[in-house]
């Protein structure tokens, strides 16, 4: 984030809500790079208005999800992230992410094999999307967790490539988000096939979710603490949709019925964006100048 | 597009499941063979699939309450009425109290009590969906149909309370959870209703984090060599209860080339990752594992994807082999998928 393109781009109503919540720590987050960008140049997205979103559409928002996954895992697994024949790129737009050092060897099990199953997915979605796979958009893995971290009262920076403990507070931010957006989406699509995929990685996100939360759990009460604190910037970006974290809150659900959470894809966006709620934002935090494809910019 | 996109992935799933299927070895049981061709014929609706997923969560919240409390469900105020014939929970002789874990970690008691209240909400949301044509409680079995269980296992196991310690509860959870993903991976594209597609997702996202919280545990508890005596770790017993599901739902995936056909244990395998050398991962995850089988830079098909079974798959299971009724189910589900 160069201190010359910083500029706020959430709206005035936004803004208030994210404050209210946040407090004054809320301003870095909302602090983006696209902000007078157009959503990746690319691709050719239709109007955020557009009423007829296609399942292609719909999977290709999720393939960028999987980009970052995938690109976040990979970088902490093994030092680099995806490469051209994964991303439709001829050279990475991905900056930040380093090996995480010092791993045991259960650790690099663990990582290893959600790295894996990341890349998985993405392989999965490109194929299956062939032609109409948009390419991997900017992906930002060290100023979004440093804006996240301010946001959260958790100090002007936060790096979750440097340790086994600071990964898990990363994958944290990811895999419930990843849960709701294809619980959200599963509803919407229109082919029982591509139903059947999204349920099938829709779950898979669930099991790194637990996995990870109970290693939260596991590891004690400063990490719960932290972790909470990231849930609730993720929270008041995404709709609310969270469970606190505790060694009876494993599972992110609604309380009274147990039925996991589920976010619109415009809940997504603004926590991937780093953005409280309103129309019209189109990038920002972990994906600078937006996703690809059609569902890029919020509409509300 | 739209179209040619989604023939594209039907198209690839397609190939995917050739592929199984010509991989798929003889190890078939011919009473699965047979409950999954009679279940092809059965025009279901989303009531049947709503109540058959209402009598597995009837069994996993006894199970779960009973562990954690000590109590069936009904002694917890869950009504247990409905259609079809009313049954009983078979508890340990000395009764649902002596059911309770006498857990030594505390964590694992925690997430006991979590499940447990899961569970039951997952009862009362149900029948709350299904109202006057929710199906009543059936008989349920938790102490015959684990040590049924324990004996197929190949263990050396005659005999096994998933009630004694941290441990067996731990793998008594593990017999249910991934099977509850399956079950409700395989239903939601056979509803017909958004509401009920949306409550069936986010219920199978509980369960898949129940499995992957279960999972993990046993797996980290067996890093500090926690060990069933001559059962070998509890990773290990895991790794056989996959290994019977797998054999005894019939799915016809279990072959040379795919030893764990539709349930992956717990224990490692081999990534690629973006490099060209092997790497070792956990299995932490119940799902397709391509990463020995997907070069770095490859078009992967259904890689790192859970498995999906049919009703009749998770009948087979449910009932450990049975016809129509057995296992946990002595008398059989209630509704109309049994």
């Amino acid at each position: 984030m160069k201190p010359g393109t910083m500029q706020w781009i959430g709206r005035k109503l936004s803004r208030r809500n994210f404050v209210a919540g946040a407090g004054t720590a809320a301003g870095a987050l909302i602090l983006g790079c696209g902000g007078s960008s157009p959503a990746s140049s690319g691709t050719s997205p239709t109007s955020p208005t557009s009423p007829t979103l296609s399942d292609g559409d719909y999977l290709n928002y999720a393939l960028n999800l999987e980009y970052l996954e995938a690109e976040f895992y990979l970088r902490a697994a093994t030092g680099s992230g995806l490469g051209s024949a994964d991303t439709g790129n001829a050279t990475s737009k991905t900056s930040g992410g380093t090996q995480v050092p010092g791993l045991t060897m259960v650790q690099s099990e663990y990582i290893y094999e959600i790295a894996q199953n990341e890349l998985d997915h993405v392989r999965f979605l490109r194929s299956a999307l062939s032609s109409s796979a948009v390419p991997a958009p900017a992906i930002e893995l060290m100023n979004s967790f440093n804006a996240l971290a301010s946001a959260a009262g958790l100090g002007s920076s936060f790096n979750p490539f440097s340790s086994y403990s600071n990964f898990l507070i990363g994958a944290f931010i990811f895999e419930d988000v990843g849960v709701t957006a294809y619980h959200g989406a599963a509803k919407l699509l229109t082919n029982k096939t591509n139903l059947t995929a999204a349920a099938e990685i829709h779950a898979v996100e669930a099991y790194h979710a637990a996995s990870i939360r109970s290693q939260i759990v596991l590891a004690g009460s400063a990490l719960i603490s932290t972790a909470n604190a990231v849930e609730n910037v993720r929270s008041m970006l995404g709709g609310g949709n969270e469970t606190t974290l505790s060694a009876t809150g494993i599972v992110a659900a609604d309380p009274t019925n147990s039925i996991g959470f589920e976010r619109t894809t415009d809940q997504v966006l603004h926590i991937v964006y780093g953005t409280g709620n309103g129309a019209g934002v189109k990038g920002g935090t972990f994906f600078p100048s937006g996703m690809n494809g059609n569902i890029s910019v919020t509409t509300s | 597009m739209a179209n040619l996109d989604t023939q594209q992935l039907d198209e690839v799933i397609a190939s995917g499941r050739r592929r199984m299927l010509a991989l798929g070895g003889a190890a078939l049981a011919g009473f699965a063979i047979s409950s999954v061709a009679k279940a092809q014929t059965t025009t279901l609706t989303d009531t049947d699939y709503l109540n058959f997923a209402l009598n597995l969560e009837y069994l996993e919240a006894n199970f779960y309450t009973l562990a954690a409390s000590g109590q069936t469900i009904d002694q917890m105020g869950i009504s247990l009425t409905g259609t079809g014939t009313q049954g009983t929970v078979t508890v340990k002789g000395a009764g649902p109290a002596a059911c309770k874990v006498p857990f030594a970690n505390s964590l694992v008691q925690s997430y006991a009590m979590e499940i447990a209240q899961e569970e039951r909400n997952h009862v009362s949301f149900l029948r709350g969906a299904l109202g006057t044509s929710a199906v009543a409680q059936p008989a349920i079995d938790l102490v015959n149909s684990f040590n049924g269980l324990a004996g197929l296992l190949g263990l050396g196991l005659s005999s096994f309370d998933p009630f004694a310690n941290d441990i067996n509860f731990l793998l008594g959870s593990y017999i249910f959870e991934d099977v509850g993903v399956t079950a409700y991976t395989g239903a939601a594209p056979l509803l017909t209703s958004t509401t009920n597609l949306d409550a069936a997702a986010g219920i199978q996202g509980v369960e898949a984090y129940h499995a992957g919280l279960v999972r993990t545990v046993i797996y980290g508890l067996d890093q500090s060599a926690t060990t069933l005596g001559p059962a070998g770790t509890a990773s290990a017993v895991a790794s056989a209860i996959s290994k019977l599901r797998a054999t005894v739902d019939g799915s016809s995936s279990i072959s040379s080339t795919r030893l764990q056909g539709d349930d992956i244990g717990l224990g490692t395998q081999t990534v690629m990752l973006n490099s060209s050398s092997g790497m070792t991962a956990s299995t932490l995850v119940n799902a397709t594992t391509t990463g020995s089988i997907n070069a770095a830079g490859s078009t992967g098909t259904a890689g790192s994807m859970v498995f999906s079974r049919s009703a009749s798959e998770v009948l087979a299971i449910v009932y450990a082999g049975g016809s129509g009724m057995g296992g946990f189910f002595p008398a059989g589900l209630n509704g109309n998928v049994k």
